[in-house]
């Protein structure tokens, strides 16, 4: 199993998609930092909602303004693309034949591939923080903020958080969201399974999250939102802008849990009874 | 029974109304080199699936090593091969995708006698390249190199010279032959005959999903002695020279008939048909063995 797991890892590292990744999640996340420095620059500017209007009073909010305005897409194309190549790739290469003939257990191969897809994912989101934090500390310095009681988005009154505090919770709201794509994770795992052809299973696992975001839009739809993968994606943000830990985030975690049960267990049954013949 | 290093039994495999193997028997004992020759859609692919536990058979029980194959069966390991064509992780090198291929399983690369592997492969410099950047050929013999991997006992080779150019063609050939005149047991699927009788001993020949006939490569392709026949009535024709005591087997084959003399001679058949009644339109030599090996297939009935 370690073997598997390091082996696959040495396969993913090497691969050209994977620098190109690592590329963006870094150079996207400084765009933001310097548009972010722009607009506060500008007199009577428009200093933007939530999150990005207090990313000026100190740059350890600006990753929390950056994981926002990522994780709602460009985390879940690039999560959904490494999830759901894990076994459709190695399909479509011919590969896979000739792992499983080593021999290798198709659930260990599952699960190491799962295990390396979800530590990319991480590091992806990671990845995000870390740049946003560099870029947020050099041009608006490590501040602890201060949000008057009447500032927008928040119900209570004004509170003080402290550096430490702030660095806290930004580890916590990267874990969360890198945590939120476990049902991604498991989605794309399991539809890489089912078809040989890696477009489709990654297209298939993004698609669920899209529409997953666009009913959850849609609050007639009554309690089954509180099921939906993407539901409670956004739920740390009132570390931040309410001083407070959403009960939300719990029901986050289980519902992310649920999700993994259900498609890794339906991946590793499928995966193990399936005639491979690419 | 007890060397026998694959055996399969009643042997089937179903995809939807498709019967792809239908009831295919054979055994291989060790040191043994067979060519399993058909045409494409014949089952061989599916048959050697099924043997490397990449799919399950319908029906039927396969065996390697004395043990029941299931999907990564730990005896897998004794076994090299190549099913369809040779595929890597294109953006790896060649050398990078045989140590990963071969520690993916917890083996250490320094077991794997990566220096015979790599002769046999004979792709010098290019082992360090991208296997994206290889030919066909290249991947093949890298292919080799892989399979070859810590000195396998028996080889499953899948129409290994598919889609190669005629100098490839030649020298995987060549490289077959080698390693079976080292002691080695191969089972090699083929359409081509040329190719099982310059490997193989002995030879199964199987089309839509069925055995045809299975013997020694020299039983079964003859020493040149047919005769192709062409009558007015072929169905009569096959009976009155199936009672022949010269002939020793006859097939149906295109419009005539495909007709094994044993001893006799040309002039002895023509004048049974013509005593018949039968109104004799060709007789030639049949030299041409890959027609003897069509006609194999075409011919429903196989009379010895
Ligand atoms: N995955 C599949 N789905 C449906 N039919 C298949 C599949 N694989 C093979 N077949 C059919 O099974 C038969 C045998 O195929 P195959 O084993 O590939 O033959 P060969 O290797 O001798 O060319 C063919 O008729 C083929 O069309
Ligand atoms: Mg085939």
């Amino acid at each position: 199993m370690i073997s598997l797991v390091r082996t696959e890892f040495a396969k993913a590292l090497r691969r050209g998609r994977t620098l190109a990744i690592g590329l963006a999640l870094v150079g996207l996340p400084s765009l933001i930092v310097f548009a972010i420095h722009a607009r506060g620059n500008g007199r009577g500017g428009d200093n933007g909602e939530g999150l990005f209007r207090l990313a000026h009073q100190s740059g350890l909010l600006v990753p929390a303004a950056v994981l926002e305005a990522m994780s709602a897409f460009l985390l879940i194309v690039i999560a959904g693309s490494i999830a759901g190549d894990i076994i459709a790739g190695d399909a479509a290469s011919g590969n896979l034949r000739y792992l499983l003939m080593r021999p290798v257990r198709r659930g260990r191969l599952l699960v190491a591939k799962a295990f390396v897809a979800g530590t990319l994912i991480w590091g992806c989101t990671i990845l995000v923080t870390v740049t946003a934090l560099v870029g947020g500390v050099l041009f608006f310095g490590a501040h602890p903020i201060t949000v008057p009681g009447l500032a927008i988005g928040s119900l209570f009154g004004g509170f003080h958080l402290t550096v430490t505090t702030l660095l806290e919770r930004l580890a916590i709201a990267t874990a969360y969201v890198a945590f939120g794509y476990s049902a991604l994770l498991a989605l794309g795992t399991f539809f890489s399974t089912v078809t040989d052809v890696p477009a489709g299973a990654i297209g298939a696992t993004i698609g669920v999250y899209v529409v997953s975001e666009i009913l959850d839009g849609i609050t007639q739809l009554g309690v089954i939102r509180y099921g939906f993968p993407t539901h409670y994606l956004a739920a740390w943000e009132p570390m931040f802008t309410q001083n407070r830990f959403p009960h939300d985030m719990l029901a986050g975690v289980a519902v992310q849990l649920a999700y993994v049960a259900v498609f890794l267990s339906a991946a590793l049954v499928w995966f193990n009874r399936k005639d491979i013949r690419s | 029974m007890a060397d026998a290093i694959v055996a399969v039994e009643g042997l089937s495999k179903h995809f939807g109304p498709v019967l792809a193997v239908d009831d295919f028997s054979f055994t291989v004992e060790r040191s043994q080199v067979w060519g399993l020759l058909g045409p494409n859609g014949a089952g061989k692919t599916t048959t050697l699936r099924i043997l490397m536990g990449l799919e399950r058979p319908s029906r039927g029980n396969v065996r390697l090593f004395d043990a029941p194959v299931t999907p990564s069966c730990p005896q897998l390991v004794r076994v090299g091969a190549m099913v369809e064509q040779a595929a890597f992780v294109p953006h790896l090198s060649g050398l990078t995708n045989l140590r990963l291929w071969w520690e993916a399983n917890g083996a250490r690369f320094a077991d794997a006698d990566l220096d015979g592997a790599l002769a046999v492969a004979a792709l010098g410099d290019a082992i360090h390249r991208k296997v994206r950047t290889y030919s066909q050929g290249m991947k093949q013999r890298l292919g080799f190199a892989r399979l070859l991997l810590g000195r396998p006992e028996l080889l499953v080779l899948d129409e290994p010279t598919n889609g190669l150019d005629p100098g490839e063609i030649r020298e995987i050939r060549e490289l077959i032959g080698r390693l079976t005149l080292q002691g080695a047991t191969v089972l090699l699927s083929s359409h081509h005959l040329t190719e099982v009788e310059q490997v193989c001993s002995d030879v199964l020949v199987m089309n839509h999903g069925r055995l045809v006939a299975s013997g020694t490569v020299s039983e079964l392709i003859g020493a040149g002695s047919s005769v192709y026949v062409e009558v007015d009535d072929r169905e009569r024709a096959y009976t009155v020279l199936s009672a022949l005591p010269t002939v020793a087997g006859v097939l149906l084959q295109g419009d005539g008939l495909l007709v094994d003399l044993r001893d006799g001679r040309r002039s002895d058949l023509a004048n049974a048909l013509v005593g018949a009644g039968l109104r004799l339109e060709t007789i030639s030599a049949n030299q041409n063995l890959e027609d003897a090996f069509l006609g194999l297939l075409d011919g429903d009935r196989v009379v010895s």
